[in-house]
This record gives structure tokens, C-alpha cells and sequence, in this order.
């Protein structure tokens, strides 16, 4: 037996909670890029696949570099496009 | 009322002792979670840790098994998501972790897309995005993306470093409604201009709305490379999207 149709209506209800949890999120974005940056992830890490000078060498071998960027200062002048 | 007992899977439970300050979210969330199912918990859960294969894995099953795929939605991803946004709201976690956990969404709906399309909902319109040659800051455009899919947007990414001939090909192939590029250098961004003029050369600049940005891309620069849309941030990206395909706000289902 096949899935139910979805019902349209709900489905914008849906789609309506996910723009208003996505929309907060883009406010906190704009609060946080102004002094944290964004591909430094939860542990410190950078995510960036590009070369930056804030970069430091990984905790072990295989982990991704550790972010060694003190959030007041502003990172993007330390991107390079390497 | 329930009580945070009454939730039984153990991940969500600590994630709303521990992350979930204010009460009033708290209740909210206790609630909602005591109510759903301990399957879709679960799927809950995988998307809070960015467990994209097994988000697509509980999800897929879920559906096999005839769950609703709105209830899929709603309860499952949706629900744990909400958890997402007020750990990035209160600094528990940072943009990494929340691309993970979109990325994570994306599975599952890839499973819930054709039930919504035989149901006659079909997506906003189809969107390529790309960052353009030379540059590999892609942060920027994954927002966007992250955007414009919660929106009801079709995304396909280019990833990175995206020459103008991989951008046209993109285009022929996928017969997209609109292109997104962006940039985030100065030595960079002139190749959003070399890109549309690639696609006037090759006869295709009608087939497509191209909208531009990233954080030196101005207005002026994107009018003066003959760009259709200039947007300053995700919010912007998706409001110029809908703006471009003259969608409105709740249009997308009958297809």
C-alpha cells in the first residue's frame, strides 16, 4: 500500500516552522560572524578547506587543525585562498 | 503535563536537560517529545549528532514501514531541528555543526521529495549554486542552500572552485530556474562577471536568472556584470529567489 498523499496546507505549516527555525539561525549567523569564525567548529577546530594563519597543528594526527584565532579579532583578513 | 521522564529516548532527554534553557522551550519541547513516537525520537536524535546515513536510514525504514511522511517531517526532522536551533542560539554549537544537521535533513527529506511530488507538491523551482572558480570559501553559499531547501527550493551544489564551463554544463544538464553564484575575494569575485559572460557567448544567458553575492559583491557590481539579483545574506538569497520566479511566500504545491 502506498503512502498517504500529503496533505498541501500542512505541508506549508511544515515548511512555515522550518523557515522560522532557520530564520532565527541566520540572526544568530549574523551575531556570531562578526567575531567568531565561521568554519571554527564546537571543539576549535577550523573546517575551512582552504589555508588561513589562524590555523595550528591538529591534537592527533587525522583530526582537523585547531583553530588558534581568539574570536576578537577579525579573522577574515587570515583567509587565504590557498 | 509531562515530565522530562516521560520522553523515552535517553539522547533527547539529556539534550533538553543540558542545552535547553528557557522554560517555556523546555515545556515546549517535553511536551512534543513525550507526545511522538520513540521512532521518530530516534530520527530526532540522529539529526541533532549530523548522523546524515543514519538519518537516511531511520527515515527510509520509517517510511517502508508507512509512517506519514508529514509526521516523518514534523516529528522526526523538524522536531530536531528545533533542538538545533537553540544549541546554535545559545553558542552551545557553531555554523560547522549546523550544516551538519542541515546535511542531515537533506537525507531524509530526499525520501519524503517524491511522496510530497505524487502528492502534487512540487519544489519552489530549481536552483544551482556554486562558488566561483579560484575561491573555496563556501560557507556563504551553504547557508544559502540550507535556505533556500528549508524554503522549498531544489538545490543542486557545485561545491567549490566552479569554472564557468562546469557552471554552463550544470545549466544544460539540469535546465535549472535560477544559478547562484558567489565569492568571497576581491580576486575572485570578477569571475562571477567572466561566468555570465560565458553563458552569453554561449547562447544560454536567457535559459537562466543568475543571482550573485557574497561578503565584497556590492548591488553596483552585480547590475554592472549584468547579474539579475544581487543578495547580501541567506535571508536576502531566498526572498531575491522567490522575487526572481515571482513565487509568493506560501505558493509552491499544486504541480
Amino acid at each position: 500500500m502506498p503512502q498517504q498523499p500529503v496533505d498541501p496546507e500542512a505541508y506549508h505549516q511544515s515548511v512555515e516552522r522550518i523557515n522560522e527555525i532557520f530564520g532565527s539561525m541566520m540572526v544568530t549567523v549574523d551575531e556570531l560572524v562578526g567575531h567568531r569564525c565561521p568554519y571554527k567548529n564546537r571543539f576549535d577546530q577550523c573546517t575551512a578547506a582552504f589555508g588561513c594563519r589562524n590555523q595550528r597543528k591538529a591534537r592527533e594526527p587525522g583530526q582537523l587543525k585547531v583553530c588558534g584565532a581568539d574570536d576578537k579579532l577579525d579573522y577574515r583578513s587570515a583567509w587565504q585562498d590557498g | 503535563m509531562p515530565e522530562l521522564n516521560d520522553v523515552e529516548n535517553q539522547f533527547i532527554r539529556q539534550e533538553i536537560a543540558e542545552f535547553v534553557e528557557r522554560p517555556e522551550e523546555k515545556e515546549r519541547l517535553i511536551t512534543l517529545f513525550a507526545r511522538v513516537t520513540p521512532r521518530m525520537q530516534q530520527i530526532a536524535a540522529a539529526l541533532i549528532e549530523g548522523e546524515n546515513t543514519e538519518v537516511d536510514r531511520l527515515t527510509r525504514a520509517a517510511l517502508d514501514d508507512k509512517v506519514p511522511a508529514l509526521e516523518v517531517m514534523d516529528e522526526g526532522l523538524i522536531a530536531g531541528m528545533g533542538i538545533v536551533g537553540i544549541k546554535f542560539r545559545e553558542n552551545y554549537i557553531f555554523v560547522p555543526e549546523v550544516l551538519a544537521c542541515a546535511r542531515a535533513m537533506k537525507a531524509g527529506m530526499a525520501h519524503i521529495e517524491p511522496i510530497l511530488s505524487a502528492s502534487g507538491i512540487q519544489p519552489l523551482g530549481k536552483v544551482i549554486m556554486g562558488t566561483v572558480k579560484g575561491d573555496l570559501h563556501d560557507i556563504g553559499k551553504n547557508l544559502c542552500i540550507m535556505m533556500l531547501r528549508g524554503t522549498g527550493f531544489e538545490v543542486i551544489d557545485l561545491g567549490v572552485d566552479t569554472a564557468p564551463d562546469d557552471f554552463i554544463d550544470a545549466v544544460e544538464e539540469h535546465q535549472p530556474d535560477l544559478l547562484g553564484m558567489s565569492a568571497l575575494l576581491t580576486t575572485t569575485m570578477p569571475n562571477m562577471g567572466k561566468t555570465i559572460d560565458a553563458f552569453i557567448d554561449a547562447g544560454l544567458r536567457d535559459n537562466v536568472k543568475i543571482m550573485v553575492g557574497g561578503a565584497p559583491v556590492t548591488q553596483e557590481f552585480a547590475d554592472d556584470m549584468g547579474a539579475d539579483g544581487y543578495g547580501k545574506d541567506a535571508m536576502a538569497c531566498v526572498s531575491l529567489a522567490k522575487d526572481l520566479l515571482g513565487v509568493s511566500a506560501r505558493a509552491p504545491a499544486a504541480g
